[in-house]
């Protein structure tokens, strides 16, 4: 499995991909760096116009970050897998003595692993800037972190295993849709669900919401393989 | 010969729709299996079922003496095939889509993509992007692929599409080479009979979803019959003169100036002198004997008529 998911990243370019990560990353740095220090999300007045239960700068960026990086798995699972159906490179894929379930596999697995370790290694580039900042600058939000804290770092790495998950969701959307369009607005769509509030009730906030969404993004991804098998590719 | 590849009763039904009808295919080992039929006869879903990309609706396909399922993967390790037209990573390199290919069959040959590449004429090309490739560099590089591993039995539809006239000369003697000299059992499909004519030694001929025939080159030759073929201007006339002076029952219309004549005692002196007696004009007579691309049209043409 490990040498299929090389050869994914191998033949869709896994150094391009590379490359936008830093590109977000560094954007995302800027602009958290600015609400924290620079005051851009401040009113006139010099106080902070934050929304209720986000004036913590981790739920800034837990947000933008969660936003960023489902959007990026949805658009690079296009890419692998619905491009790859209808450009007719899946004819060959499955053309190979490989069961198709595991090229399948493979393929969003590929994906799976580069966002998770992306988003985690953004995720703490933007905790230690703040962190740095802090140091020597007020922030206008709270620093609701402790990084010496060992459950910062479980919490941190499960929030984005569930956030990159979810782009099964919009996976399966687009393949049962046969558009990569459709995946990549299905995952705007997710992030108004998981992100929005709805009077008092957050996704966001709630703790068996991820759990739940979880479950069915996984749900998603083994319905996205299943009966490849014995199904005729009619893309 | 034994049966490298078999079908039994294959059918397939789409939305309702039988797309192929009860297909029986026998394609010997070490031999090239010509598969003709017009646009849309069925060629490409047969080989999409032969290639476990479509599952059949009923019946069975055996490919070296298994059955094909749809957990069927081994028997694609001894394959090689192009269906429709063959599809790459356009960013990547020929030499690099030909690596991967390898990689993907667990084909370690070093030297065998370098091999391939010349073999294909490509050796240049092979470090170009396949994105800027023409449609026949495509073509090429999609042969090259399907017999880049040795495959026992290479499934090649309509392969010489976009291919020059030079190009498609020289891809059928590739064929010819990788059957005499490596043994691969070749089955191509093409609705253009002389790319197949000469190369193989064994056609199927399928139309609207059905078999018609499947016939040996060899018993096509000893079958052909011969026949005059004699244009006229007046057709009327000249058939009054076939039939009341020279006294000749077995002949055809062609067409508006054309009659063919089967009768085995018809010779071309007398049908002459007879024209020019009766004052009927011949533009031309000769001798022919039919061909593939005849008896091809024969056998397809019959649904025409019902």
């Amino acid at each position: 499995m490990l040498k299929l998911i090389k050869l994914e990243w191998k033949k869709n370019q896994i150094g391009k991909y590379c490359i936008y990560v830093l590109i977000a990353a560094g954007l995302l740095c800027v602009f958290i760096y600015s609400l924290a220090f620079l005051g851009i999300a401040n009113d006139p007045d010099g106080k902070l116009d934050a929304a209720e239960g986000m004036e913590g700068i981790s739920s800034s960026i837990e947000m933008f970050t969660s936003i960023t990086f489902l959007i990026f798995t949805s658009v690079m699972l296009a890419n692998f897998m619905i491009r790859a159906y209808k450009n007719k490179i899946m004819n060959v894929m499955f053309s190979y003595p490989i069961k198709r379930q595991k090229i399948l596999a493979s393929q969003m697995l590929a994906v799976w692993i580069f966002n998770v370790a992306a988003l985690v290694l953004t995720k703490l580039c933007l905790y230690l800037c703040i962190f740095e900042g802090a140091r020597h600058m007020t922030s206008s939000f709270v620093i609701d972190f402790h990084m010496g804290s060992g459950m910062f770092y479980v919490q941190l790495i499960l929030k984005s295993v569930v956030t990159v998950t979810m782009g099964f969701i919009s996976l399966f959307i687009g393949l049962t849709l046969k558009s990569s369009k459709a995946a990549v607005i299905s995952s705007f769509l997710l992030i108004f669900l998981t992100q929005a509030n709805i009077g008092d009730f957050s996704m966001r906030e709630n703790g068996v919401v991820p759990a739940v969404i979880m479950a069915v993004s996984l749900g998603f991804a083994v319905m996205s393989v299943g009966g490849v098998q014995t199904k005729d590719l009619t893309y | 010969m034994s049966c490298i590849l078999q079908t039994n009763q294959v059918t397939k039904i789409i939305e309702g729709r039988e797309v192929v009808n009860n297909i029986d295919m026998h394609v010997r080992k070490g031999e090239i299996y010509g598969f003709l039929g017009p646009n849309g006869a069925g060629k490409t879903t047969v080989m999409k079922m032969i290639t476990n990309l479509w599952k059949p609706t009923s019946g069975t396909i055996e490919l070296f003496g298994e059955i094909l399922t749809p957990n069927s993967y081994e028997v694609l390790k001894r394959m090689g095939s192009i269906i429709e037209f063959p599809t790459f990573y356009e960013h990547l390199s020929g030499e690099e889509n030909l690596k991967l290919h390898c990689e993907y069959m667990g084909y370690h040959n070093q030297g065998s993509v370098g091999e391939t590449l010349d073999l294909l004429h490509l050796r240049e090309a092979g470090k170009k992007p396949v994105g800027k490739y023409s449609l026949g560099m495509k073509q090429r590089l999609g042969i090259a692929r399907a017999i880049l591993t040795k495959p026992e039995l290479l499934i090649l539809d309509e392969p010489t599409n976009g291919l020059d006239p030079a190009g498609m000369k020289q891809i059928r003697e590739l064929f010819q080479m990788l059957c005499r000299e490596y043994g691969i059992t070749i089955l191509i499909s093409s609705h253009i009979l002389s790319q197949v004519e000469d190369i193989a030694d064994t056609i199927g001929v399928i139309h609207h979803g059905t078999m018609r025939q499947e016939i040996s080159m060899k018993e096509i030759e000893e079958r052909n019959t011969e026949y005059i073929q004699l244009s006229v201007l007046n057709t009327k006339k000249a058939v009054y003169v076939l039939s009341n002076y020279l006294k000749l029952k077995n002949f055809k219309i062609v067409d508006e100036q054309n009659i063919r004549i089967y009768d085995s005692e018809a010779e071309t002196m007398k049908i002459s002198k007879a024209m020019g007696d009766n004052e009927v004009e011949m533009t031309a007579i000769g001798r022919k004997s039919e061909s593939l691309e005849e008896y091809f049209l024969k056998l397809t043409e019959e649904e025409k008529v019902c």
